[in-house]
């Protein structure tokens, strides 16, 4: 499928409106990131990439209705989420998204099984451990239910990460350098499972990274410098 | 899923990993330490005055000068209440032509109703517990009567007109009154024999004493019922007021054992604040991902609520059994010095300790909770971003709130929690300041020192503020500690020095003038020590200011009591042993001015008298008018002859008066009594011993509950004080890591760990004994009445205990930072 035919066919999920970020550091202001225009469509893959500093986490952070903009807005599945205060972004966050750090994020004193029910128990689901067990199999640690992230190599934690993260079966997955802290045969084998989960739940994938050959596994990307789209 | 069921499996997950130690445990020593306390309290309280309703022979009794109403007996009954009745009157005894004047009493068949009757069968037998009071027909007396009177055990003694037959010697009866001047020696009889000897005719001078017995609820009503019937006249007695001695020692006594349930919930408290911030800290992370998963912020408050609430409830489950089972222990412990009927322990302090668990735990938990709510999600890709700290408003007037509430409670005293909540704010924020100022002016002089100071010093220094908190909650379970030991070692001093060993034991009354230098000389010849003679004039105030006093009295009060009867009077050269001006001056020694008259602190106060006051009197049938130059402090527990009213001699010198004195007589040397009171038969000789031993008992066994609550609320402090310096460690152990990373080797590590803890021991160490000290003082000056002195110990030994617990509790802490592997815990501290 042509990014043409992506763009046409589906359902816009998210869309910025000049999206602009700023700080002020003694007294300085620092433009983070300025007039970020951007529409992303269900079951789209668009990676997000820049150097270091250039506002990629910041935009994530935005996209994903952690932080809020200075100026222009941000609209999931079409509710402006920048109006929202914190608790409905909470709500917005609950029923559409799901998340991949680079530092895993895992509860340490939690099993890889709880970790990946916790989501799942928050949404009050019954049926959390039969869901969360099928996924934890899915991403090949069915001998690893009861470990704790101390007891699991990193590209593990970052596997019940992935497990976490699609378990609620989300319409969009936010992920920000998921192999930033594996080395690169374990990052690949986890791109692959990530593009993998991807495809098979058709969920919409907005992927922060430095690296140009995962970006090309994307179906799009947007490049970033000094807070501004090239 | 509910929250509560998703709390509650949380909770379980965080408890399985040894998360949550810290905090079970401080709440545990807080639940338990407080229950055991109120409960030992509550038990000890019940059961002293228990015990002291053993000297008024009764839960309840009411004195009057005729019979009560039958409406009273009605009354009683409806209480469900035991009652007995004495009739006390004094009467001249005449056998083999001797002439006694004795005190009788007439006892009903079911007295005493508390405590117990002692007698001999015979001089050369051991004393006797006597189940029951004189039966008809016979009659019960002192040894001093038979030898007085020349008569024998089986003999008849005539009370009235009524032939009695001795059958044993009395050797104690449990409320005999402190009223020590008007006592003479004691004949017992049965009140049914009373009216037979036709002693009692209109106008005799007699007290009737009605005792009542019950459960403590019933008599508590009775009480409040019986209240309004009182005439002028009658009056309902109280060991506080009737037992001066006694009342005061367990009134001070019931103060400390409620200062020592605030301390220990003091530290407790410290404890949990410290290791629900450390909690917090370490869930920040936790919470951003939390809120991430989609959790509200009203969510993520409730799920940690409900987790501590279950905590809460799981922990002061478990401190209450421990606290229950640590006061049996108590009372296992200390049976040889308690009374042997310890009444139960009173459910409701069970469930108070179970309340002041989950108060505590909300009262310090509540603002470092608050602090996860604000978490931002954000966190997840900017570990640096902290939530605000809570608003020191909230911090500590949640905190200030909580313990001005359960100081008043456990201490219901308001003078005393306002002492201690003023004393203990305001140095705290001085010293709080203090300690700031220097530590920023410290930062200049660092580049100076050797590396491992500098090292240390720094770590103090990175954030003053933390390092001010963990400075104070060190100090306060260290005030705390010096508090409890400081006041109780005190306490037991003063008991110790109100009774030495050598206590009068014999109180001489009604010796003559033209007697007196005879008397000397037959005591010094006798070898036995005698304390100063004070004259006594019999005399009743009935004037202030040219108001009769019934005008100023209120009603019940002790000034009612004082002017309802004689009182003695006395004069003297000099001020009395163990007084104590409070204003005014004591006359000079060659004043010869008439008409000063010192008076006793309480009195005055209740009779509204101040310095300067006219005060009338009637002796006999003259008037007499005094001057108020002075007032006086009392110390009515030496059991020394004490006095309201003492008078320069020139005023009172002149009116007929006789002498009384009081002296120490070991037992074995009893015998040499027999020949003062044959030469001396107008005497009246009192034999306190039994009054003496059975103070000196409740005061032994004051003094050891007062022990072993001392040790309870030192080992709470030093377990809270290691769990707190625990409670700091994390970022210690993050540095100390990095530190190694960087190329620190372990001596250094160990030498600047060391100093930081030492000095961050010293500082509280020193702050604390300098607060504890102020309180002390405030204390001892304005509730307990304790004589105050400077506490030199303390001073050394505070700043080294300090440094010792503090550095011993850190390193024992830290140690594994400089033995592992410095990526070990690198790890392991970037994961929590």
């Amino acid at each position: 499928m042509s990014q043409s035919q992506v763009s046409q066919a589906a359902e816009v999920v998210i869309e910025t409106k000049n999206l602009s970020k700023t700080v002020f550091s003694s007294h300085v202001a620092l433009h983070i990131l300025s007039a970020v225009d951007l529409i992303i469509k269900s079951a789209e893959s668009l990676a997000i990439v820049g150097a270091s500093g250039s506002g990629k986490s910041t935009l994530l952070g935005l996209l994903a209705g952690l932080d809020t903009p200075t100026t222009g807005e941000v609209l999931v599945k079409g509710q402006n989420i920048t109006v929202m205060n914190e608790d409905g972004r909470a709500a917005i966050r609950n029923q559409f998204i799901g998340f991949v750090f680079q530092s895993f994020q895992l509860l340490p004193n939690l099993t890889a099984l709880e970790n990946v029910m916790l989501p799942l128990e928050l949404a009050g689901d019954n049926k959390a451990k039969a869901a969360a067990t099928s996924f934890l199999e899915r991403v090949g640690l069915k001998e690893r239910l009861k470990h704790t992230p101390k007891q699991l190599s990193g590209g593990e934690q970052q596997r019940v990460a992935l497990a976490r993260a699609f378990v609620t079966q989300p319409t969009i997955l936010f992920a920000d350098e998921p192999t930033g802290n594996l080395d690169s045969k374990t990052g690949a084998h986890i791109i692959d499972l990530l593009f993998e989960l991807n495809h098979e739940l058709q969920t919409t994938l907005v992927l922060v990274t430095h690296d140009p050959i995962l970006a090309k596994r994307c179906q799009r990307t947007i490049t970033l410098e000094a807070g501004k789209v090239l | 899923m509910k929250r509560s069921t998703l709390a509650w499996r949380l909770l379980w997950r965080e408890g399985r990993s040894g998360e949550l130690t810290i905090l079970l445990i401080a709440l545990i020593i807080a639940v338990s330490s407080s229950t055991a306390i109120s409960l030992f309290a509550n038990r000890l309280h019940r059961t002293i005055n228990f015990q002291a309703a053993e000297f008024l022979a009764g839960d309840l009794v009411v004195s009057s000068p005729t019979l009560l109403p039958t409406v009273w007996y009605a009354k009683a009954k409806q209480f469900y209440l035991k009652q007995s009745e004495t009739v006390e009157f004094s009467s001249v005894l005449m056998e083999n032509d001797n002439l006694l004047l004795a005190g009788i009493k007439a006892v009903s068949d079911f007295y005493p109703l508390r405590g117990q009757l002692k007698n001999r069968q015979s001089d050369y037998t051991s004393e006797k517990i006597a189940p029951n009071p004189p039966k008809q027909g016979e009659v019960w007396v002192e040894a001093r009567i038979l030898s007085a009177l020349e008569l024998k055990l089986g003999e008849q003694l005539t009370v009235g007109e009524k032939k009695l037959t001795i059958t044993h010697i009395l050797t104690y009866e449990p409320d005999k009154r402190g009223d020590l001047y008007s006592l003479s020696p004691r004949v017992m009889m049965n009140l049914k024999d009373l009216a037979s000897t036709k002693v009692i005719q209109p106008g005799s001078h007699v007290h009737y004493f009605f005792q009542f017995s019950g459960q403590e609820s019933n008599i508590v009503d009775f009480k409040q019922w019986a209240k309004p019937y009182l005439t002028p006249s009658q009056r309902i007695m109280d060991i506080h007021q009737d037992r001066p001695e006694l009342g005061g020692a367990l009134i001070r006594a019931e103060r400390y054992l409620g200062l020592s349930s605030v301390i220990v919930i003091l530290i407790a408290g410290v404890a949990i604040a410290m290791a629900t911030q450390r909690y917090s800290e370490r869930h920040f992370n936790t919470s951003a991902i939390l809120r991430c998963l989609g959790c509200r912020q009203n969510e993520i408050l409730w799920l940690y609520g409900y987790q501590f609430l279950y905590l809460g409830v799981v922990a002061s489950l478990i401190g209450c059994s421990l606290g229950w089972l640590g006061q049996q222990q108590l009372f296992y412990l200390l049976a040889d010095f308690l009374p042997s009927e310890v009444v139960n322990p009173s459910f409701l302090a069970i469930v108070l300790g179970f309340l002041t668990g989950l108060t505590i735990l909300f009262g310090f938990a509540l603002p470092p909770l608050l602090r996860l709510k604000k978490v931002t999600p954000l966190r997840v890709l900017r570990r640096d971003l902290e939530p605000l700290p809570s608003s020191a408003w909230l911090v500590y007037g949640c905190a200030f709130s909580l313990v001005s509430f359960l100081i008043w409670h456990y201490t219901n005293d308001l003078k005393m929690t306002l002492t201690l909540l003023g004393g203990g704010a305001f140095s705290l924020f001085v010293i709080g300041i203090l300690i700031y100022s220097i530590i920023i002016r410290t930062r200049k002089f660092l580049t100076k020192l050797p590396l491992n100071w500098r090292f240390g010093i720094q770590a103090l220094l990175r954030e003053p503020k933390a390092t001010i908190s963990q400075i104070l909650a060190f100090s306060l379970t260290l005030v705390a500690m010096i508090l409890s030991f400081s006041v109780g070692h005190d306490l037991i001093r003063d008991w110790q020095q109100q009774l030495p060993k050598n206590t009068p034991n014999y109180f001489a009354l009604n010796i003559f003038p033209n007697q007196l230098e005879a008397f000397k000389q037959d005591l010094v010849q006798e070898k036995i020590e005698l304390s100063q003679l004070y004259p006594i004039v019999k005399g009743r105030l009935i004037k202030i200011n040219g108001t009769t006093v019934q005008q100023v009295v209120s009603k019940d009060s002790q000034g009612e009591r004082a002017t309802h009867r004689d009182l003695s009077l006395t004069f003297s050269q000099t001020l009395p042993e163990d007084n104590q001006i409070v204003t005014g001056e004591w006359w000079e020694t060659d004043n010869q001015e008439q008409g000063l008259v010192s008076i006793e602190q309480k009195l005055a106060t209740s009779l509204k008298v101040v310095l300067g006051d006219q005060l009338t009197f009637t002796i006999g049938s003259q008037q007499l008018n005094a001057r108020v130059s002075s007032i006086r402090k009392v110390q009515w527990e030496t059991m020394k002859p004490n006095f309201y009213m003492v008078f320069s001699p020139a005023s009172l010198k002149n009116y007929a008066h006789t002498y009384l004195t009081s002296f120490y007589l070991p037992k074995e040397n009893k015998d040499r009594l027999n020949k003062l009171v044959k030469n001396y038969s107008a005497m009246t000789l009192l034999e306190v011993d039994a009054i003496l031993s059975q103070f000196k008992t409740i005061l032994s066994q004051l003094t050891q509950a007062i022990n072993y609550l001392l040790y309870f609320a030192l080992l709470a402090g030093f377990t809270v004080l290691f769990a707190a310096v625990y409670a700091t460690l994390d970022q210690r152990i993050y540095e100390g890591a990095l530190m190694r990373t960087l190329g620190a080797n372990q001596t250094l590590l160990r030498n600047s760990h060391l100093i930081e803890f030492s000095l961050l021991g010293f500082i509280s160490g020193l702050l604390a004994i300098i607060i504890a000290e102020a309180l002390i003082f405030s204390l001892y000056h304005f509730v307990l009445q304790l004589d105050y002195h400077f506490h030199w110990l303390l001073w050394g030994l505070s700043p080294l205990a300090g440094m010792v617990m503090v550095t011993f509790a850190g390193y024992f802490g830290v140690r594994k930072v400089i033995k592992s592997s410095p990526m070990e815990i690198l790890r392991t501290t970037e994961d929590s």
